[in-house]
């Protein structure tokens, strides 16, 4: 507080020179996330399952190779294929973590009424979705990341014995890593945007988990060519495809990495303006 | 929309002119026009459904107007550098995430606007939650929930409060902290808008009163006034011949009760006009006493004909 107040001054002139900045509602939004148990408990899910999954992906792999004498001869980078497949396979699993999530870290305020609080704070409303989003994406990129690197590791102890390695140094093996971290960050916003449209936990997830589990299940069911062309395209095929693809752009069947990225950033986009428009159009 | 004249620029005033809100077919609020003005506290009554809340959240523009517009120190509240600043708001007590400490939800408003941990703190004491701040807000009483909601409006030490039902869910101790707090508040030039359906409460707290049935306004004066002249007198009367008296008041207009022996109670004539007409008929009077209206009285004859969901008189 300043000791150069007047007597006439109005309260609110005294000592207020703070305002609303972008800068603080990340800030805000920042312990908001830190704040719930929710976040704690599935970011510990994440990095558990990616772990877990490495470790039962390479006994497995590595137990198939019989002592594995051949497989420790093969070339570095079919060795590093194979690391790299137990590595990311967690991923999978941790998408529909990070989905749930990104629903709750918005249908949370909403069932509470903490939105009201939110929206009252930042009436503009839009730099607290933003604020939300890359947040939110920070966050699940660096816990991705971690869980990643980390079942790299578990991966690789597990393959040793079998004389099969991979180096962390080639790029080959640390952009699927990264990708993986990535994908993992990109579902966590789309759930954030479909959470924002549907205002509902339940709503959310339910939305989320049927697009990331059930749709292309029930896609690849129908007996038709589109059907089969359109399996590439959904969220979870290129999400996956994004960093397990050994082609940086369309070879073949494969779409290639830049391709599946775009696909996947064209779902976060849609779901992204569909809750801008939806937040800055409705009663809160 | 017509060019309006510009608002006048003044610390803390809360202007509406000519605000609508319709959900679907029902009109929750009717074309209202007010002003709030600093340095008093004003009170919005009404019956439930009668569009306060409504009309408090088109002022934080949390709810959209129709048509119609709201402005706070002369912006629309979304057009404010530091809203928090300008308005504080306690519409909903429960509009807090319960998973959450009422430390970090305070650390989280106050961080939108840059003001610091020593300012969450400080409302922290103001309000008396030093001892719950740490605990999840989901295990909060109704009144602790209350109290939360008002540090979080006091956060940022703004010129003007909004309050719906504040003093919901208190115990009589809290309902006489509020009172003094939004007094006081109010002693230093803040403006303070207060709603609230206890209308004892609001002779206690209020000085001018906006009186809202139906989404319109019926009454806006200052809270003297509501009560002097929203009701007929009452005036108590005791005589030896009661009874006379009372046949010779009947009229269509006159409501006389007895109450007790020698006792008349009589609605729709004045004190002056009761003992002139004893006199004529030479009737003795011992008590001839004109009873103040109360608020409530004031209120209840105010909204008669505008509340939205009404109850069958008990008895």
């Amino acid at each position: 507080m300043t000791t150069i107040t007047q007597p006439t001054t109005h309260p609110s002139q005294r000592a207020r020179a703070t305002t609303l900045t972008f800068g603080g509602v990340l800030r805000s939004e920042w312990i908001k996330l830190r704040s719930l148990r929710s976040t704690t408990w599935s970011y510990v899910i994440v990095i558990a399952i990616s772990l877990g999954m490495a470790f039962i992906m390479s006994l497995s792999m590595a137990s198939g190779m019989n002592g594995g004498g051949d497989a420790g001869r093969a070339p570095a980078d079919q060795q590093a294929q194979l690391v790299l497949q137990a590595s990311v396979f967690g991923v999978y699993f941790g998408q529909l973590v990070a989905g749930v999530l990104g629903v709750l870290v918005i249908s949370g305020e909403y069932t509470t009424g903490m939105i009201r609080s939110t929206l009252t704070a930042v009436p503009k409303r839009l730099p607290a979705l933003a604020a939300k989003g890359v947040v939110l994406f920070a966050a699940t990129f660096v816990v991705g990341l971690v869980a990643n690197l980390l079942a790299f590791v578990v991966s690789s102890v597990v393959f040793a014995d079998t004389g099969v390695s991979a180096s962390l140094a080639e790029p080959a093996v640390f952009l699927p890593l990264l990708g993986g971290a990535l994908y993992l960050a990109l579902v966590a916003v789309f759930a954030l945007g479909v959470g924002t449209m549907l205002r509902s936990s339940a709503g959310g997830i339910a939305a989320v988990l049927g697009l990331l589990l059930l749709l292309p299940t029930v896609i690849a069911m129908i007996p038709a060519e589109w059907a089969a062309d359109l399996i590439p395209y959904l969220l979870p095929s290129a999400g996956m495809n994004m960093f397990t693809s050994t082609t940086a752009g369309p070879s073949g069947d494969a779409l290639g990495v830049w391709l599946n990225l775009f696909i996947v950033l064209g779902w976060v986009a849609a779901s992204v303006v569909g809750a801008a428009v939806l937040l800055k159009r409705r009663d809160a | 929309m017509s060019p309006e004249p510009p608002v006048r620029s003044v610390a803390g005033m809360i202007t509406a002119e000519g605000l609508v809100k319709r959900y679907g077919a029902k009109t929750a609020v009717n074309d209202i026009s007010f002003t709030v003005r600093p340095g008093q506290v004003t009170g919005f009554l009404g019956p439930n459904g009668a569009g306060k809340s409504t009309t408090m959240r088109m002022i934080v523009g949390l709810d959209r107007p129709t048509e119609g517009r709201v402005s706070v120190n002369g912006r629309p509240y979304a057009e404010h550098r530091a809203p928090l600043h300008e308005v504080g708001a306690l519409l909903d007590a429960k509009a807090v995430h319960t998973g959450r400490s009422a430390y970090n939800h305070l650390l989280a408003m106050a961080a939108t606007h840059g003001i610091g941990a020593s300012r969450v703190r400080e409302v922290i004491e103001l309000t008396g939650l030093e001892s719950v701040a740490r605990k999840r807000v989901g295990g909060f009483s109704l009144g602790m929930g209350q109290r939360l909601g008002i540090a979080a409006a006091m956060l940022g030490d703004p010129a003007t409060l909004i309050l719906d039902e504040p003093v919901n869910g208190l115990d009589p101790e809290g309902v006489l902290w509020v009172r003094q707090f939004v007094r006081h508040l109010a002693s230093e030039g803040r403006t303070i808008f207060l709603s609230s359906h206890l209308m004892s409460e609001m002779a206690l707290t209020a000085d001018h009163l906006i009186v809202l049935g139906r989404g319109e306004i019926i009454a806006d004066a200052p809270v003297a006034d509501i009560i002097a002249g929203g009701t007929r007198t009452r005036v108590l009367v005791k005589s030896p011949q009661a009874s006379q008296l009372a046949d010779l008041l009947a009229a269509p207009e006159v409501a006389v009760i007895r109450s007790e022996a020698g006792t008349l109670e009589v609605t729709g004539l004045a004190a002056a006009g009761i003992g002139d007409l004893a006199a004529t008929h030479g009737l003795a009077i011992h008590e001839l006493t004109p009873l103040s209206a109360s608020l409530e009285e004031a209120y209840m004859a105010l909204t008669a004909d505008a509340v939205e969901y009404r109850t069958e008189a008990v008895r």
